[in-house]
């Protein structure tokens, strides 16, 4: 018996290209470098079941996420892109916040682009440690609240928050402007070494400052 | 032009592998809608496509003016690509409608800008389909069409993606944003329309101070009952919890009231959480098939010929079997039937009414917060018993001796049943067995189904009446206690009542409905 079918079998449906496909192509490349990069750096920093946030472990996770993106081609489409992937618990299996956001920070610190602007409103992520080392220059400006540790260590950059940040913000800052739409919390300011902060809500306790000065609406608390 | 050329309908159905829609109609805009929104009144109004249970309609008023800047056959043919589309690719149904607006909703927490956000990503999702799997004319369309801002931002969008010019200029940090979304990719529409409305907010939320119908009209009528039905179901299921059902549900009150698929009324005042919950437990409830076992052969009481005996002289003529007896009428050669009470169907296997008895004391889960298993348990016990056409009566009860009791008498009428299987009343827990007496008085016949967490408070009164009666008996407990575990001791040997422990949601399917232990020892 024949096959009925037998007649479409050289029947191949006509594909069409459009701009959309190749777009999205590329952006899938980006993307799975980054995200493999991410993988490789959680793999080195959760050896040890618990990531606590220390001199030393900040300044090794930043190096290592550094050299993970050392040679990589991406925007600030794709840092932001990201940070969707890692709202979205099922496509990485560590979504370790302090990590993240080192991670993230070293991806603003390399990114071509002078001004980033992330809006994490209405996001279900905290980001720790966001900020850190932003080099003169650049300026990250951020809509949404971050966590703690937020622009430590900032070095000459501007950081903008329109939002809370949790403790521990602008911690050992060297030198840049950091500008808090919302309040902050404990420890402000703790260590840092330049710079200024300025915290247009309330800020909930002010750390060992060193030099440099915080600002609460305005009126400056520190030195 | 005041209607569309069947050859144009031909080549389009063609086009989208023949779907099953009616004729498309031309015809100006419509007046209700009008009278909601002055703009159209006026005539500025840009909503051109209709469509509105399976119907396009396309307004007349737009092909005359579109006609001017581009032929009207292709006008016609992109607004028909666009709205076939919906049906064919996305939304495809409810349900999927369902999914990406409770993901807008996610973003924005606005119902409003969750509404429009959902409907200008299903268009770009739609127009990007036709633009790249079939030759359509939309990107001419799109280019001589009058546009807002939002449209403009999505025509800049289609100029990167399309790689087609459609006059549009401007737009580009928020393009780069939204051209980097899968559109063609379905699997990822929820993780896409997240982008989607969290980069347009801004623009979305301008638009809700200065609002602009969708010119390509909203897409929220354009649902059958069925293809609703199926979606609060699957909605019912996926949701986390009553709460979020009830607020997706309440979201679309309007659109389902005018759909048909609400009765008038039901939803006003106080009521209006209560007929999210009740959707939500039938919509979950009619996702299971409870086992519903019939009521068994009975001995009716009439007897049949079974076998043979010889005639005798003082046994009865008609008895006699004319055929084996070669038509003699001789002791000894005659024979007669013998006959035995037989065994037939009772009343054609008709599946029995069946009593609720439902415990909504302090003890169980208020079903308006928490899914309850009980509620649940008992709505698909009352699915199951609908199915066959039989009637439901409820009992509904906390502490019945002060009042706290809801009592439905034999009914099909499955939103007053509903009514009343959600009723919560919290407080202690006290069943009075005269009460369900009454029923029983009613309809002697009846299946019980029983569903509590066994904590009562005239527990042995309880255990005694169901020890006492005769009817088939289904007892759900939920969750472990001590009183389970006397109950199902306290009535071990009663072969009417079967006992099932349901702790988590698929515990539910196992219930069967009505069975006896008997028809086991029958069997072995």
């Amino acid at each position: 018996m024949k096959n009925p079918f037998s007649e479409f079998k050289d029947f191949r449906p006509k594909k069409r290209e459009i701009p959309l496909d190749k777009i999205i192509a590329s952006k899938e490349k980006v993307m799975q470098s980054l995200i493999k990069a991410y993988d490789k750096l959680v793999e080195q920093e959760a050896k040890e079941l618990v990531w606590l946030v220390s001199y030393h472990s900040v300044i090794r996770a930043y190096a290592s996420a550094e050299k993970t993106i050392k040679n990589m081609e991406y925007g600030v489409e794709d840092i932001e892109e990201f940070l969707f992937e890692i709202e979205d618990s099922s496509k990485l299996p560590y979504p370790i916040m302090g990590l993240s956001g080192l991670y993230v920070s070293a991806l603003c610190n390399r990114a071509k682009e002078r001004e980033i602007v992330l809006d994490l409103q209405n996001r279900n992520i905290a980001l720790h440690l966001l900020g850190y080392r932003l080099p003169k220059g650049k300026k990250l400006i951020v809509y949404g609240d971050l966590g703690d540790f937020t622009g430590i260590g900032l070095n000459g950059g501007e950081i903008w928050v329109e939002g809370n940040t949790g403790n521990w913000t602008g911690a050992g800052m060297r030198m840049g402007k950091m500008v808090i739409k919302k309040s902050v919390g404990r420890r402000t300011g703790e260590d840092m070494v330049g710079g200024e902060i300025h915290v247009e809500g309330k800020i909930l306790g002010v750390g060992n400052v060193r030099y440099g000065r915080i600002y609460e609406k305005g009126g400056i608390v520190s030195p | 032009m005041k209607h569309i050329p069947k050859s144009t309908w031909l080549k389009i159905r063609r086009k989208h592998f023949f779907p099953p829609l009616p004729f498309p109609k031309v015809a100006p805009k419509d007046q209700k809608a009008a009278q909601k929104d002055p703009k159209i009144e006026e005539g500025q109004g840009k909503a051109v496509l209709e469509i509105r249970n399976k119907q396009i309609t396309i307004d007349s008023g737009f092909l005359s003016q579109i006609s001017e800047r581009m032929p009207e056959g292709d006008a016609i043919e992109a607004l028909l690509d666009h709205a076939i589309a919906h049906y064919a690719f996305c939304p495809w149904d409810f349900a999927n409608y369902l999914r990406l607006y409770a993901e807008a909703k996610r973003v924005c927490k606005d119902k409003d800008i969750a509404k429009k956000a959902t409907d200008h990503f299903m268009d770009v999702v739609v127009d990007t389909y036709c633009v790249k799997e079939k030759e359509s004319t939309i990107p001419s369309l799109y280019k001589h069409m009058e546009k807002g801002k939002i449209d403009q931002v999505i025509c800049a969008l289609y100029q990167k993606i399309w790689g087609k010019d459609l006059n549009v200029s401007g737009f580009d940090e928020l393009v780069k944003k939204l051209m980097r979304i899968p559109y063609m990719n379905k699997k990822r529409w929820a993780e896409g329309i997240k982008r989607f409305t969290h980069a347009l907010r801004p623009l979305l939320e301008e638009e809700m101070f200065n609002p602009a119908s969708n010119p390509l009209g909203d897409h929220k009528s354009m649902f059958s009952k069925e293809s609703i039905d199926k979606g609060l179901m699957e909605l019912a299921q996926s949701a986390s919890s009553p709460k979020e059902f009830s607020e997706l549900v309440n979201d679309f009150k309007e659109e389902l009231e005018e759909t048909g698929y609400l009765d008038q009324g039901i939803g006003r005042g106080k009521g209006q959480e209560s007929i999210a919950n009740i959707l939500y437990y039938m919509k979950l409830a009619q996702n299971y098939t409870l086992s519903l076992k019939k009521l068994p052969e009975k001995k009716s009481g009439s007897i049949y010929p079974h076998s043979h005996s010889p005639w005798e002289i003082e046994k009865p003529y008609y008895d006699i079997d004319i055929w084996t007896s070669f038509g003699k009428i001789l002791p000894g050669l005659t024979q007669v039937w013998n006959r035995k009470e037989g065994e037939i169907l009772y009343l054609e296997e008709k599946v029995p009414n069946c009593l609720i008895i439902i415990d909504s004391s302090g003890s169980m889960t208020d079903p308006r917060r928490n899914l309850s298993y009980a509620v649940l348990g008992a709505a698909c016990a009352c699915e199951a018993y609908l199915k066959c056409g039989s009637e439901i009566a409820i009992y509904n009860f906390s502490d019945a001796e002060v009042g706290g009791k809801c009592i439905l008498p034999f009914t099909k009428d499955r939103m007053a049943i509903y009514q009343s299987l959600c009723k919560y009343f919290g407080g202690g827990t006290y069943l009075k067995p005269s009460d369900i007496q009454v029923f029983e008085d009613n309809d002697n016949d009846m299946d019980i189904f029983f569903i509590t967490d066994m904590k009562i408070s005239n527990f042995s009164e309880v255990v005694n009446y169901f020890n006492n009666i005769k009817n088939r008996v289904t007892a759900v407990h939920i969750g472990e206690s001590v009183h389970s575990q006397r109950f199902a001791l306290s009535v071990s040997k009663k072969t009417n009542i079967s006992l099932y422990h349901v702790q988590k949601k698929e515990d539910i399917p196992k219930i069967v409905l009505g069975q006896v232990k008997e028809y086991l020892h029958q069997m072995f």
